[in-house]
């Protein structure tokens, strides 16, 4: 069953220098239980596609065309009450820094608390439960004592984890998650990771894991969407993406990891660096980067759908 | 070859908050603790040989920064000595210590915070080898020029301010400053862990092309385990403050002989390891104010026993090239590293 339904969204940023074509039609789909890993460099638009979803993007910014259906509703129809009680009830955000989610004045039983009672009608007694329940839920040792600390005498990853607790708390269907282990150590990312994936699994909810890196999205999505320049680029079933790219950008990707490189041989690597949002090459945004580049690729790229899997190249990799 | 450039000899590396009045008279009267001490290396032993890559690894608060600054004599240490071709770099004077410091130079992270956004590029580049007068005035252009050529970045560009750059081009421009100085030690602290991932390979290739282009030694800090297999000869892991692992670069991924190494390697996310059930190491990095006894490493490890709790142990040689600090390897010598049972 299709959760969500996101189709040629589009976000634009007004500014004095020009219009920012953060997101610039982007598509995708996710069912009950599935992980997509979208996969993006900085200003790929992955975050803004997320905050888009959830109706988070801040003026200049604007969500100027398209659709997000959510459980079968129009998201972008929505008032600004229907949102706020979705927001944090069915669907639910986890960031980078959780020092976005928490207030570092209040404890965290009292946040956790607010949260629960922002959503359903629940003694504050009961709500204390239920965010004891969370926390012992994302394995954080003596729930009940921790409900009185406050977010500073919390580690990184405890602190994480408590975001992850309040994210979970009534149960979403559908989780964002914008880069949440990318600050954290290697062992601690580790534990998260093993956390969300369990939870994900037993609640059956649709996680969209927004990452920079490859390998994590490798260990835990089913499905991967590459972005480049405001576009999915390539979408499908992660062995594909991962085994046989369709563009050039994802190959490029793939192929530079030090892991499918012999050691200490000079690494495969993508030319130049990614373009300014504001002065995009005409056509294909990947166009002067890309060794495949033809002629073609001064139009803009139309999106190419073998279901399971779409790219947007007019000379996908493994078609002679 | 036993050429040995730079050492570190039980190097202790303290850090404690100095109290002002207010605090230290607070002290005084009771109503504040005594300022704790951070420690940041404890009895660090590595040396480093002529034209080979030293790969550095740990998670955050490991000491591996401060490691990478003692070895560049940017800090002193608390016990112990850093040696520099034998010499012992704290009692190098004048015109030696100036040279000293020259030959090593230090890469940062974030190429931002490392240069100054009111000069521009070949001011930034320019200043070092003409204020140590290792090129005439007139000649500091051609050679800003040379440079940015030699660090992949066009020569035309150096009139420009490090703003005007993208994150890997700012990079670019710190490695040019580094060489400017004919430098034959460089410490590259996570130069490479705030580049976008089709950059971070650039730089990688860079790093390489130069070490061979200009017979440099390299200390290569990273928290990227994958990342630092790739260029380094040796790599050496680090857990709070102690060397847990040395081991030849080849062999790392293959054979730990630390739970800690094997843990990490397990951990680390990698493109060929699909759908995998995520399963962690327990418990947090503990605080280097009050590291645990013994063995460092023991709350977290699956196989401590009594006398990890108590003993420290030695780096000893367990192999070709390999040193291991864990009281395991005092038995039959062989751990069964979570990677192996998983697979």
């Amino acid at each position: 069953m299709t959760l969500l339904e996101v189709s040629e969204l589009k976000t634009w940023f007004e500014t004095p220098a020009g219009t920012v074509k953060a997101v610039d039609g982007v598509s995708f789909s996710l069912a009950k239980g599935e992980i997509i890993g979208l996969v993006g460099e900085s200003g790929s638009g992955k975050s803004i596609t997320g905050f888009s979803i959830l109706g988070l993007v801040d003026p200049p910014g604007k969500v100027v065309g398209g659709s997000i259906r959510f459980n079968g509703e129009d998201l972008r129809a929505a008032s600004e009450e229907r949102l706020r009680a979705l927001r944090g009830d069915r669907i639910a955000m986890i960031f980078q820094d959780p020092m976005m989610t928490l207030n570092p004045v209040l404890s965290i039983g009292t946040q956790m608390v607010e949260t629960v009672q922002a959503h359903r009608r629940m003694s504050r007694a009961d709500a204390r439960a239920k965010a004891r329940d969370a926390l012992g839920r994302v394995g954080i040792p003596r729930p009940e004592e921790r409900l009185d600390a406050y977010p500073h005498e919390f580690s990184g990853g405890m602190r994480q984890r408590v975001a992850i607790a309040t994210a979970l708390l009534h149960e979403p269907d559908l989780i964002i998650a914008d880069e949440p282990t990318t600050a954290l150590d290697v062992t601690i990312q580790s534990q998260i990771l093993s956390e969300v994936q369990g939870l994900a699994a037993e609640m059956g909810m649709g996680l969209i894991w927004i990452s920079h890196d490859l390998g994590v999205v490798a260990g835990l999505a089913d499905r991967i969407a590459v972005m480049y320049a405001g576009r999915i680029v390539e979408e499908g079933p992660r062995d594909d993406v991962l085994d046989a790219p369709r563009h050039p950008y994802t190959s490029g990707l793939v192929a530079s990891a030090p892991i499918a490189n012999e050691r200490g041989k000079p690494l495969r690597q993508i030319r130049g660096s990614a373009p300014s949002a504001l002065h995009r090459p005409e056509g294909c945004a990947f166009r002067p980067r890309c060794d495949h580049a033809g002629d073609l690729c001064l139009n803009d790229v139309p999106e190419t759908c073998a279901t399971p899997r779409r790219w947007r190249c007019f000379y996908p990799m493994g078609s002679s | 070859m036993t050429d040995i450039l730079a050492a570190a000899e039980g190097v202790s590396k303290r850090f404690r908050h100095t109290p002002d009045f207010a605090e230290r008279l607070a002290i005084r009267l009771g109503a504040a603790a005594e300022p704790a001490t951070v420690h940041a290396l404890d009895g660090v032993d590595l040396h480093i040989h002529r034209g080979e890559v030293v790969g550095l690894v740990g998670e955050s608060g490991c000491g591996k920064s401060t490691l990478g600054r003692v070895i560049a004599g940017m800090l002193q240490p608390s016990e112990g000595r850093i040696t520099r071709q034998g010499q012992d770099i704290r009692a190098l004077r004048g015109a030696d210590a100036r040279k000293m410091r020259l030959a090593t130079q230090i890469i940062f992270q974030d190429p931002m915070s490392s240069l100054n956004p009111r000069k521009r590029v070949s001011e930034i580049i320019g200043e070092a080898p003409r204020v140590h007068g290792l090129i005439p005035r007139r000649e500091v252009r051609a050679e800003v020029g040379k440079l940015l050529a030699t660090v992949g970045l066009d020569p035309t560009m150096a009139d420009r301010y490090p703003h005007q750059f993208s994150g890997g081009q700012r990079q670019r421009i710190g490695i040019a400053r580094a060489l400017a100085v004919n430098p034959d030690f460089l410490i590259c602290d996570e130069s490479i862990a705030a580049l976008d991932v089709s950059i971070q390979a650039q730089v990688i290739n860079l790093f390489m092309d130069l070490r061979r282009q200009f017979n440099l030694t390299l200390l290569f800090i990273s928290h990227d385990l994958s990342v630092v297999r790739h260029i380094s000869d040796r790599v050496v892991i680090m857990y709070l403050g102690r060397v847990v692992e040395i081991s030849p670069a080849d062999t790392v991924f293959d054979a730990p002989r630390h739970p800690y190494t094997a843990a990490l390697l397990e951990e680390i996310p990698r493109l060929d390891r699909r759908g995998r059930r995520f399963t962690a190491i327990k418990g947090e990095i503990p605080s280097p104010v009050n590291p645990p006894s013994g063995c460092h490493f023991h709350p977290r490890c699956p196989h401590a026993f009594d006398r990890c709790r108590l003993e420290r142990p030695a780096l000893k040689q367990v192999g070709a090239g390999q040193d291991v600090a864990c009281h395991l390897n005092d038995g039959n010598g062989l751990i069964d590293t979570p990677s192996r049972q998983g697979e």
